[in-house]
Formats: C-alpha cells, structure tokens, sequence
C-alpha cells in the first residue's frame, strides 16, 4: 500500500520537479527561437510536439556527441515557456541524477560542437535557429595570397605600358624613315613645304614667300 | 594660283613639331569639348544642387543663367582661341600685352587642378579593380581579429564608408595627423598618370582618337544605367523626390548663385581648356553652332544624369527604408513572441501602436532599440561630391542583383568623365608651355608635366590626404577662375574692344556677331559675374573660418573641424598665387616698356649730343 502511495506520488511529483528546473530565465537553461517562415518560406513545416521531440532527440545527441561517455536520452531535456513565435526554453538534466542540471557553460560547448549538425536536421541555419547566448563563430576571412585586385591592376598596367611602347618605337622608326628618305633625296622635304602642302596634299601652284612665317628668321 | 593662309597681323604658326597640330575633323573638336565639360560635376554635383533647391524648379535657374552666362562666355573662349592659335598664355599676352598675367593665371589654376583631380581617377580605379571579386568588398563589414563580430568601426558607420574611408583612403583624425603614403592609391595614381601621358603624348593627333571614346562611351553606361535604375524597385520615389518643384525655393539668392556657378564650372571656363582646344581648330572653324551645342549638350547630359542619379537614390532609399521595417518588425515578434506571420511589413506602424496599447511596460522596455523608419528622411539626406559618387552609389549598387557587372560600368565611366576632363585640364598646361618653346620635343614635355604632377599628386595619397584634396577641391579653383573670366570679360569688351572682336569673328565665320553675343558679353555676363564674385567675397568673409570635415573613427562619422593656422595660411596662398599672376605681369611688363621708352630716349639723347 506505502509503496503504492509513493509510486503515485513519484509520477505527480517527478514533472512538477521538471516544471520547477526548466522555467523561463533559469540559470542554466536557454532561450531558442526558431524563424521557420523567415527560412522556408512557404516550405515551412509546421511546428508540433513531434518537432519538438525531434529538438529532445537533436539535442540530447549533441550532448552524447560532446561527452561521449555519458548516455544522455530525450527525457534529459526539459523544454518549456513554448510561444507561438516559436521560442520555448530548455534544461539539461544529467543522465545519472535527474534533479541536477547540466551547467551553461557545458551545454554551450556542446551546442557549438554540434551547431552545423542541428542546424541541418531542422533545415535551418545560425540565424533562423537562434541559441539566444551562443554567438556562432562567424567564418574566417580568406584571404588570398595576392589580393585579387592587384591582379586586375598588373593586367591593366601591363597593357598600358605596352602601349606607350608601342606607340614611342612606332614614332622613333618613323622619324628614321623620314631621315632615310632625307638623304636619298633631302630636296624633296623642301620642296613640300615650299609647294604648300596641306594635311598631305600637295597643292599645285607657287607657294607666295611674302606670307611664310618669317617669325623664325628674324628674331628681334 | 596662289595658295595662302589667311593671316592678320596677330596670326603666327606653331614651331617645329606641331606644325600639323590640328583636330583631323571638326567632330574631334567639338568631341574634345563634351569630353572636357561632361565631366564629374554633372553626375555628383548637380543632382545635388537639383535636390537642395527643390527639384524640377532649379531648372529655371539653371537655363536662364546658361543663356546669359554660360553660352556666350563658351563662345568668346572658343574665339579667342580659334582666332590667336596660341594657348592661353600667348592668348592673353596678343589680345592686350599688359594682361598677359591672365593667361598666367589659367595655367597656375589648371596646375592645381591637375594635381587633384588625377586623384579622383585614381581612386575610381581602385574601386574598379576591387569589383573583381565574388562578394564586392564595401558590401559587408570585415570580421575582427577574434571572429566575433564585425570591425567596432565598420559597425558604428556603414560597410560603404568603413571601406571608403578606412581601407580606400586610410584616413586620420584630422589634416594635422599625417601618415604614410597608402600603396594601393600611390600605384592607382601613378597608372592614372600613365594613362593621361598615353593619351596626349602625340598631341591633339592622339588625343582627337581618344576622345571618340571618352565622349560617347560614358552616354551608353548612362543609358544602360537609366534602364536598371528606372526598374529598381523603389527608383520612381525617387525621381518624383527629384521632380515634384518646391518653388519657394527659387525666392532664396543661393538658388540663383548656385545656378550660376554651375554653370561657370561645369563648362570649364577660364582654365584655359578652351582656348587650348580652339587653338589647333581651322581658322575658319564654325564655332559659333559648336559652342551651342556643347553647351547643350552639357546641361542636358546633366538633367540626364540626374535622373539616373535619383532613381538610384530613390532605390537606396527604399532598400532601406524597407530593411528598417523589417527589423522593427523582428524587434516586435522576438520581443512580444508573436507568430511570425501576425505582423507584415505594411502592418508595422499599426502594431507599433497596438502594442503600445495593451503591452504598455514590455513596450517601454524596449527603449531606444525601437527605429523610425521614414522614407522622406532617407530621401532628403543630400550627399554631393565624392560622397555620393564613392559611398553612396556604392551602396546602392551593392543590393542590386550582379552587383560585380554594375560596379565595373559605374567605374568605368567614372573613369572615362573623369579622364575626358583629365585631358583638358593637362592640354591647358601644355599647350601655353609648348609654345614658350621651353622644351622642343612634345614628349618630353608632357613627359616631364605629368611626371611633376605624379610626384607632388602622392602628397594626396598621404593619410591626411583627403583632407588636403578637400581643401584644393573647395578653394583651388573656385574664387580665382570668377576673378579670371571677370578679367578676361572685361578686357576682351573694353581693353581689346568689342569692336576689334567683332571683326576678328567677321573674319573667321563670314558674318557679324549678333546682337544677341553683343549684349551678353559686353552688358549681361560682366554684371553677372562682379554679381557672382561679389557674393564670393561676402559669403567667404562671414562664413568664418574655414572648415572641413574629418572623419572620426571612434563615432564612426565625420565631425566638423576648424582649419589650423598654417592650412589657413595655405588656403590663402593657393587664392593668392594664381589670381596675383594678373596685377604682377601687367606691372612687369608696365616697368619693361619704361625701361625700353626710357632706354631709348637715352640713345637718341646721346647721338643728338655726339
């Protein structure tokens, strides 16, 4: 009979003790919040007592993954508080002693651990699954050996200068070629300019000497 | 047949190798024109001005102060030019031998831009060459050393102007904080240098083929941009911010002022460009429909500019405005733990007073996270300048979609207006020193000219750098190019005579000046201009001292900062150097003819005494 009352009382008393560890800002439990609209769209699925064992299940495996010694189960992870955001807070008990809480400081490490892994089974990502108090590491920089940019730069100046280049040896072989075809016959520069050559035209006629620029000549 | 060019007494040819300097075809002229004047101010300042004095309205301002001052100043630049085939200096030094300080001054005032402006280009560069990658580097915040969190800088200010400010410029508290030359923008300034020797190191015959290119290409990334910025999602809040006229505004002077200056700078008047152009034009060049139509051309290329400008702004705007919204509305649902579908972007402000209402002390707790989001303050932050082109339409351009391909066309054309201008401004400088016959092999001179500019262009490239461009951008030009046009007016007018003018022009084109050219240059513009100059003074005078803005890394914006001493000092200086060349040179050459009248006196004294 005593041990029929106790077993009674053990069934009404062992979820209000379950009730009095997960509340809203316990010391050692956490905040989710979960954006499934936000992330999915009109995919999202919808967010029942099935998912929720699913987190139960998520969760006590990351711890499992993390300890790797101790057995954890669903029945270790209290939630509670849930709203209609999707948000609800949760507890970790140990496997062994289940009035006594799994520390903040361990659940983090273990949540982070796992982040990717939990992120995933709910099709989620860091910041539509949030742990409100674990900051996901953001990705590091990478950063090239030669920055892309003075790649872009060298092909551009490269370029350039070739041109200059090309331009200066175009203009150095031409003034050769007027100077070989000076000496051959050096009259024939005169002639031109003498013959009124205009924009490469040579104009028939005689060229009237009375309007050359005599400037040249006869400097005061 | 005898075959002559036509000359008058004040014709000359150019010596030695430019002897066949001429553009190949009027079209080249007029090209080099538009390339010169369709420049940077049409894209980052007159929207601005648009904006700040409401709107569609401006435009009156803006259309009665190029009749009446822009067109007909356009016109006797060109003629002085076409007519004197000198650069400015031989120009002025013909027209009136006591004003050839005049032509001086152009080309101290073209130095100083020269020097700054490549500056510009550099920078456009480095953002080019930064577009080539798969996440555009202004988009989002670079991590901190612990991978926590983003740059505290890049957090308290935008990733637009961390990227801009920090890792462009490297900028320092103020201008009296000097630093190291920054790398990056020493060997972008020193490829925009190449670039600019490239392009006239053969004359006007190299030039007169780039500006095919430099004129005409920056119009199709405009008209591509007008397309995708008219589609944006929000532009049209924007271009009917720009439009809707506020005509109270044009009852203020400022309006009217600022039209005015517009004007003046964006033609690139009185740095000697012009006459430099008109210089290797045929004599009997139709410059009068030219000048029309680049003038035209420019105000309508800035109208044009302005409305991709707007509808830009109007897509930023709503981006963010919307983006406020949305965290607002997060702020709600986490705060009040309300499904996620109860609250939607139109419903925000609705639930914000519902809220209100039935949660009173939840809803105070939320304090000073709570945002406003209005979409007329967004529009109304007016930004001009470098400001605008490097910041603000970066921004813009990152939320587009591709947003790699739209940040190379901006560039690109960013670079193409400001090398077009770029070449004028260094043509200005050459053109006068050429004919000075100082150095007798082109590129040589252009040569050393551009490598002069590089050298004291690093002093931009400096920490403080910014500060020093701010200063030259704000002072170098501004106040001596009025006193230089108002000179030039009035000696052109009333020193050579308007008469003489006329004549000249009757020689060129084949008919007289019109009444039209006659009451603007000699009545209209010189009382606009001593209006204009004037004002200057008064403005300078009660503005008080001078100041800048200097960027402060710890608030993450800039604050204004009063000029020290010496950079006072030096504001002074730059005003001084270029507009004393005038008083100076006539006074020299006052005591030159003196001392020939008197010398000769002296002979002829000397053999009557013998």
């Amino acid at each position: 009979m005593l041990v029929w009352i106790l077993f009674l009382l053990c069934q009404v008393g062992a979820p209000a003790l379950a009730q009095d560890l997960c509340q809203r800002d316990a010391p050692n439990g956490y905040k989710v919040r979960i954006s499934l609209k936000t992330a999915l769209g009109e995919d999202a699925y919808e967010w029942n007592q099935s998912e929720m064992f699913f987190f139960q299940a998520t969760m006590a495996f990351a711890m499992r993954r993390h300890f790797q010694m101790e057995t954890y189960n669903v029945d270790n992870i209290i939630l509670c508080v849930q709203t209609s955001r999707v948000s609800f807070w949760f507890v970790v008990t140990s496997p062994d002693n289940t009035t006594m809480l799994i520390p903040k400081a361990d659940v983090e490490k273990a949540v982070r651990m796992s982040r990717h892994r939990i992120n995933n089974a709910f099709l989620l990502s860091d910041r539509t699954l949030e742990f409100l108090g674990i900051y996901p590491t953001l990705a590091a920089p990478v950063n090239p050996d030669t920055p892309p940019w003075l790649i872009v730069f060298g092909v551009v100046i490269g370029a350039v200068c070739a041109g200059i280049i090309a331009l200066l040896v175009s203009s150095l072989l031409q003034k050769r070629r007027k100077e070989k075809g000076m000496t051959e016959d050096g009259q024939d520069e005169e002639d031109m300019q003498v013959k009124g050559v205009e924009n490469g035209i040579n104009l028939d006629g005689t060229y009237n000497r009375g309007f050359t620029d005599d400037d040249r000549f006869t400097k005061l | 047949k005898v075959v002559h060019r036509h000359r008058t007494a004040t014709d000359s040819t150019r010596p030695g190798n430019w002897l066949d300097s001429e553009w190949d075809n009027p079209m080249q002229f007029v090209l080099a024109c538009v390339s010169y004047a369709v420049g940077l101010g049409n894209v980052w300042r007159f929207p601005y001005l648009c904006q700040m004095h409401g709107g569609g309205g401006f435009l009156i301002p803006y259309m009665l102060m190029l009749v009446l001052l822009g067109v007909p100043l356009f016109y006797m630049e060109l003629a002085i030019g076409q007519k004197m085939r000198l650069g400015s200096i031989g120009a002025w030094r013909a027209i009136s031998p006591y004003l050839g300080g005049v032509g001086m001054a152009s080309v101290v005032t073209s130095m100083y831009l020269c020097l700054y402006y490549n500056v510009i280009n550099a920078w456009s560069f480095w953002y080019l060459f930064h577009s080539f990658q798969s996440v555009l580097p202004w988009a989002e915040c670079p991590v901190n050393s612990n991978l926590t969190g983003p740059v505290e800088e890049c957090e308290r200010a935008t990733p637009t102007q961390y990227f801009f400010y920090r890792e462009t410029l490297d900028i320092s508290g103020s201008i009296e904080e000097n630093g190291g030359i920054h790398m990056g923008q020493a060997l972008c300034l020193l490829l925009a240098w190449i670039i600019v020797y490239l392009f006239i190191v053969k004359g006007v015959k190299s030039t007169g083929k780039v500006v095919y290119f430099t004129a005409t290409f920056p119009y199709l990334v405009l008209i591509i941009y007008l397309i995708r910025g008219v589609t944006l999602h929000g532009a049209i809040n924007g271009v009917k911010y720009m439009f809707t006229p506020k005509m109270e505004q044009l009852a203020k002077p400022t309006t009217w002022i600022n039209a005015a200056t517009q004007i003046f700078f964006s033609l690139g008047l009185g740095f000697g460009s012009l006459i430099a152009f008109a210089s290797y034009n045929q004599y009997n060049n139709n410059f009068e429909k030219q000048a029309i139509v680049v003038s035209m051309v420019n105000s309508s290329t800035s109208i044009f500019a302005s409305i991709v400008t707007f509808s830009i702004y109007g897509f930023k705007a709503t981006f963010n405005y919307e983006s406020c919204l949305e965290r607002v509305r997060l702020l709600l649902l986490n705060t009040f733990d309300l499904a996620e579908d109860t609250i939607s972007l139109e419903n925000v402000n609705h639930w914000i007073a519902e809220l209100n209402r039935t949660h009173p002390e939840q809803f105070a707790s939320l304090g000073g996270r709570l945002e406003t989001c209005d979409l007329e303050a967004e529009l109304d932050t007016a930004v001009e300048g470098t400001g605008l082109a490097f910041i603000v339409y970066s921004e813009a351009i990152k939320n587009m979609p591709v947003s790699q391909l739209w940040s190379v066309l901006y560039f690109i054309m960013l670079l193409l207006l400001g090398m077009g201008s770029m070449l004028g401004n260094v043509i200005a400088v050459i053109t006068p020193l050429s004919d000075l016959k100082f150095i007798s092999v082109l590129s040589y001179l252009v040569g050393l000219v551009c490598l002069f500019c590089l050298l004291l262009g690093l002093g931009f490239t400096t920490r403080s750098g910014n500060y020093w461009f701010t200063m030259f951008n704000d002072y170098g030009a501004t106040f001596s190019l009025l006193f230089i046009v108002l000179i030039e007016v009035i000696t052109v007018c009333y020193i050579y005579g308007i008469k003489r003018f006329e004549k000249d022009v009757e020689d060129m084109l084949g008919h007289r000046l019109n009444w039209y050219w006659k009451i603007m240059l000699a009545g209209v513009s010189p009382i606009l201009l001593i209006a204009l100059f004037i004002f200057y003074i008064v403005n300078y005078i009660q503005g008080g001292t001078p100041t800048y803005q200097a960027w402060n890394k710890e608030l993450g914006k800039s604050v204004v900062t009063e000029y020290p001493p010496y950079a006072q000092a030096f504001i002074g200086l730059l005003l001084a150097s270029s507009v004393c060349c005038i008083p100076l040179t006539a006074l020299y050459t006052y005591c030159k003819k003196r001392n020939l009248a008197s010398g000769k006196r002296e002979r002829t004294v000397s053999t009557v005494s013998a």
